[in-house]
């Protein structure tokens, strides 16, 4: 009898589940990166431009003092010519959480099983045909200080093996005494924003007439991926 | 002049098909009304080790995806300038790789950089390519099909070309479920069809199976084969897949450091997959770059040729192999058991009318 009672209210007791946007915001310092045209200059003084931005953010998780909820089939690449790969959303059961986890470039798992589809489709431009695995992030430009044709900067970050992996592993807390709630029927958001000046500089000094361009994984691929596994920060949680 | 034939051979048949197709319109709504694909067996030749992974466990094998992956082969258009398939480097009358030629041709009167090793018994060979340089057998059509030297085209191009043909969205619907053309069908279908290409009935092999005997030049030289070169070459896939160095000079002008060029690390400087010898009759010129033309040849590189400064020489080969000019005469002999006129007639790889 009561057996019966119980699955019956099992039956009504469907999670309740909300959904999550996530935005990404690329900014040199505090400007914001118009493609082919802005004019920075890195803490070198060192001015360029960027042509082309791409980073894969994957295997992204919610975290609370219970635990963490992960992202299902969690790969994302943005692209900084593609308003619409900048932010997305996904559904999570209804909780609270206190921070975010994810990882920069795309798991080293993927990188060796076979043709993938969606934002790991070799289309995207972003795996090397040659050397099998994803770039897991992407900045090209044009510098003054580059010594290379049509003073061309390029930066194709990759390598998820041994000691030439890249992938770097980020987590953000929430500022203090702020949750992210997850509720039924509302969008809640979370706004992070990436500083694209630490890939020159943060650990690792990198200068444009030192290193104009670095595109094999390696000791100078791990020394820029070390820079801006720092440049992501928390604008504002927003529970709608 | 042969490469002129094949290319004309090519675009004659390409004709064909596209006629052939039109005839065939009405099958299409018989598709849509269920997908049925007939699902095939890979088989592990008996007493063969188990290969590293099961390159179609994420990619079941069927005669719909393995007849898409032939045609797709068979296919110029994967091609910038359509004069280029895989098949034009891969040859199966040379067991797939380019017949007498050191390096292939490629799009705009390019050479390609290296020797097109053959392809057969892929499902054993976890990293392809001379410098292991790819990881997993789905994602290497996308080398030569990029490579400005091999067939020059981009991936976005190609799935145009592919959606506008009149066969191959009932062909991908027919492996696949829907008519929906991408890149990883593409790939999982050249998969089905590169990883079904076996070599395990040549002259060797029947000898093994009790149904064909040795001469006895051949059982010397199979001799000779287990004591000098059987620990590289290992029976029964006649490579264990490893990357050696095995004493070749670098070429000044090529400067192929080999391995080196995927890891980085110095000590694969001149390290290069050992490739396997099953029919090594027709797949020559040998090495990485194609700079030995016959099979004494390649015994006396081992002989006297190997460079014994190197750092990286395989330990070996550090006092080169000591093999009498009987043995070589014989040894050669032996090789020439390896090939599989089975694969080398197969009218299932055959290119599709």
């Amino acid at each position: 009898m009561s057996g019966l009672f119980l699955s019956n209210c099992n039956k009504t007791t469907t999670p309740k589940t909300g959904t999550i946007k996530i935005s990404f915001r690329n900014l040199v310092g505090t400007q914001p990166i118009l493609l082919d045209s802005s004019i920075f200059s890195n803490k070198f003084g060192e001015k360029y431009s960027i042509t082309q931005l791409k980073y894969y953010i994957s295997n992204i998780c919610l975290i609370n003092d219970k635990g963490k909820v992960t992202e299902k089939e969690s790969y994302h690449l943005i692209n900084q010519s593609l308003p619409a790969s900048l932010s997305f959303t996904f559904t999570v059961e209804e909780n609270s959480f206190s921070s975010i986890q994810f990882l920069i470039g795309v798991d080293s798992l993927r990188n060796v099983s076979g043709a993938q589809s969606g934002a790991l489709d070799p289309l995207n431009d972003m795996f090397w045909t040659w050397n099998s695995g994803y770039v897991m992030a992407k900045m090209e430009g044009v510098s003054p200080q580059s010594n290379q044709v049509g003073s061309k900067i390029a930066y194709h970050i990759g390598g998820f093996t041994g000691v030439n992996s890249v992938l770097k592993t980020v987590q953000l807390d929430f500022p203090i005494g702020k949750k992210l709630l997850v509720e039924q029927g509302k969008v809640n958001e979370i706004n992070l924003e990436a500083d694209l000046n630490l890939w020159w500089q943060h650990t690792n000094n990198i200068k444009i007439t030192e290193l104009p361009v670095c595109t094999t994984p390696g000791e100078m691929a791990k020394k820029i991926a070390e820079n801006y596994s720092a440049m992501f920060s928390i604008k504002e949680i927003v529970n709608n | 002049m042969k490469t002129k034939i094949l290319i004309l051979t090519i675009v004659i048949f390409g004709g064909i098909t596209i006629l052939f197709d039109a005839c065939k319109k009405s099958d299409e709504h018989a598709i849509s009304s269920g997908y049925h694909p007939t699902y095939l067996t890979f088989k592990i030749p008996a007493g063969w080790p188990t290969p590293p992974i099961d390159i179609f466990k994420n990619n079941p094998l069927t005669e719909e995806g393995f007849q898409l992956g032939k045609k797709l082969f068979y296919d110029g258009r994967l091609s910038k300038d359509g004069n280029f398939p895989c098949a034009s480097c891969h040859q199966q009358f040379a067991a797939f790789s380019t017949y007498d030629h050191q390096f292939s041709h490629g799009f705009n009167n390019s050479f390609t950089f290296r020797n097109a090793p053959p392809l057969f018994n892929l499902a054993w060979m976890k990293e392809m390519h001379w410098d292991g340089g790819i990881n997993h057998i789905e994602v290497q059509p996308l080398a030569p099909i990029t490579d400005i030297t091999e067939m020059a085209e981009n991936i976005e191009n190609l799935l145009k070309k592919l959606s506008i043909d009149t066969a191959y969205p009932r062909m991908f619907a027919a492996a696949f479920g829907d008519t929906t053309i991408n890149s990883q069908r593409m790939l999982k279908a050249l998969s089905q069809f590169m990883g079904s290409i076996q070599s395990f009935n040549s002259k060797y092999d029947q000898v093994k199976r009790g149904e064909a005997s040795f001469t006895l030049a051949e059982q010397n030289g199979y001799t000779t084969f287990k004591a000098k070169c059987n620990s590289c070459h290992t029976e029964p896939l006649f490579t264990d897949n490893s990357f050696r160095n095995n004493g070749l000079s670098l070429d000044p002008f090529l400067k192929d450091i080999g391995r080196m060029r995927i890891t980085g690390k110095p000590s694969d400087s001149l390290v290069f997959k050992v490739p396997s010898l099953r029919n090594i009759q027709y797949t020559g010129p040998f090495m990485h770059d194609g700079r030995i033309f016959s099979l004494l040849q390649i015994v006396t590189h081992y002989q006297t040729g190997i460079d014994i400064t190197q750092p990286t020489l395989d330990p070996l080969l550090k006092n080169r192999l000591s093999i009498t000019n009987q043995e070589k005469v014989d040894l050669v002999e032996f090789l020439q058991t390896l090939t599989d006129d089975t694969l080398l007639h197969d009218k299932r790889l055959v290119e599709p009318k």
